[in-house]
């Protein structure tokens, strides 16, 4: 009991302190998961829109497969993403393995069914009277899509806010392709485990706040834009 | 002397295989106010989306400006000209000026302008007070009165109104009513889908009714063909 209470005071300093280490560490986090969102959402977003308003043969087997793929563990994405990485892999050249551009493609690999199940879930509960509206009042086509995805914006955020706790929260990508670098590949999940393996839970339960402390945040804004999902 | 807007020739509908209707000619002449009844399920609501470009048919020729053309080849000049309003008619999420402006600023017309076109309609539809609100924050009758101020900056060769006022109260319908009867006096080509037999004789000044797939014409009372006249004559006086 008192290893934990003096290990939480410990954490406490080491982040008001501004230890360079740990704030390194949350620093990679995000940078690497925002650029998996940013690369993501440009590739989520149509695919989620050819799949809620395209009429094409097996869409309905592709929403299928992409709600699928919202269940599969992160170490599974992080094992196909480390065999395409690999020296024998088909991009082994690029030499990215261990990198953070790994990092980047296996949590935007991760986050992209996430991104597209939720995302076409919102386009689909878009009102049909809100497409036709936007044609009959001289929208074309492209201009209505663009004012059917502004009416359900709430929604669509929610999904990248969803998107977004997914990958900064996992461990199975980033210790598999990022290789738990010191201030180059750790962040806040593969140093949790690192240091927990250790024994030295200080900076574990300092990060893990800073962790809580991120979900709170999401789940304040992804309720936030779903209530008002909801009243649009 | 009335001209033709906009004709429908031929339009045939099914749904799963079973006719909704096969229309031989639904013609929509200027500054008319059309009346179209029918019964829940007879296809109103689709022939009017067929006549705005929004839905296509299994069949049909689409006719204006002298010139026959396919649905398919029709529906973008369709989009420009006619404006269709739903029964409840949609509010973007925006204040009820964005909404006004939303076909105006499509149309390209200059900021300055399209302010003070939507200004005017504003006022036109006695919704001035409430420029800055969000407009599904209003009651559905003012949400009405937005959406013919909507449809009424874009001055479109044809309106087409589906049950414009269904699930109102009678203060609701009155004014409404008001607004359409003042548009049709103002020029409009209005065309409206009802099931209430009622309206025929407070704005119609043809009346066709679906039945069986088929379009009937049928009589117009003579108080609204008096009204009528007195419009026409207002009008050259």
């Amino acid at each position: 009991m008192n290893d934990i209470s003096s290990a939480s005071l410990r954490a406490f300093e080491l982040l008001i302190s501004g230890d360079a280490q740990l704030w390194t560490i949350i620093g990679v986090s995000f940078s690497v998961s925002l650029r998996a969102i940013l690369i993501a959402v440009p590739i989520g977003l149509p695919v989620a829109l050819l799949l809620a308003f395209g009429r094409f043969p097996g869409r309905r087997m592709l929403v299928t497969t992409f709600n699928s793929l919202m269940a599969v563990p992160a170490v599974v994405v992080g094992l196909t993403v480390y065999l395409m990485l690999s020296r024998a892999g088909p991009f082994g050249d690029l030499k990215l393995l261990f990198t953070q551009t790994a990092m980047v493609i296996g949590q935007a690999v991760l986050a992209l069914p996430l991104l597209i199940a939720m995302a076409h879930a919102a386009l689909q509960s878009a009102d049909l009277r809100a497409w036709e509206t936007a044609l009959t009042l001289g929208a074309a086509s492209p201009r209505a899509l663009l004012t059917v995805m502004h009416e359900v914006r709430f929604a669509l955020m929610a999904a990248v806010i969803a998107a977004f706790g997914r990958v900064i929260a996992e461990v199975g990508v980033s210790l598999m392709v990022g290789g738990n670098i010191l201030n180059y590949t750790r962040n806040i999940p593969t140093a949790i485990a690192l240091e927990t393996s250790k024994g030295e839970f200080a900076q574990g339960i300092a990060l893990g706040a800073v962790l809580l402390f991120l979900a709170l945040v999401l789940n304040f804004f992804l309720n936030l834009f779903q209530g008002r999902g909801e009243l649009a | 002397m009335t001209e033709t807007v906009l004709e429908l020739i031929g339009t045939r509908m099914s749904f799963s295989g079973k006719q909704l209707f096969d229309v031989q000619r639904l013609t929509f002449r200027s500054e008319t106010c059309l009346v179209l009844t029918g019964a829940n399920g007879s296809g109103k609501t689709t022939l009017l989306k067929i006549a705005a470009g929004l839905l296509a048919p299994d069949r049909g020729t689409i006719s204006f400006d002298g010139r026959d053309f396919s649905w398919q080849r029709a529906y973008r000049s369709l989009r420009r000209r006619v404006v269709y309003l739903h029964q409840f008619p949609y509010m973007f999420d925006a204040s009820v000026f964005d909404n006004v402006a939303y076909g105006l600023r499509r149309k390209g017309v200059p900021a300055p302008e399209a302010r003070a076109q939507v200004r005017q309609a504003l006022e036109w539809a006695g919704l001035s007070g409430h420029t800055s609100q969000n407009a599904r924050s209003l009651s559905g009758g003012e949400k009405q009165r937005v959406a013919l101020a909507r449809a009424r900056v874009l001055s479109p060769h044809l309106l087409l109104l589906d049950e414009p006022i269904a699930n109102m109260d009678e203060e609701g319908r009155e004014r409404t009513l008001f607004f359409i009867r003042q548009m049709v006096s103002d020029g409009f080509t209005v065309a409206l889908a009802t099931h209430e037999r009622q309206l025929v004789q407070q704005v119609a000044q043809l009346h066709l009714r679906l039945e069986g797939g088929r379009l009937i014409e049928k009589a117009v009372p003579a108080r609204t063909r008096l009204k009528q006249t007195r419009v026409k004559k207002a009008r050259s006086a």
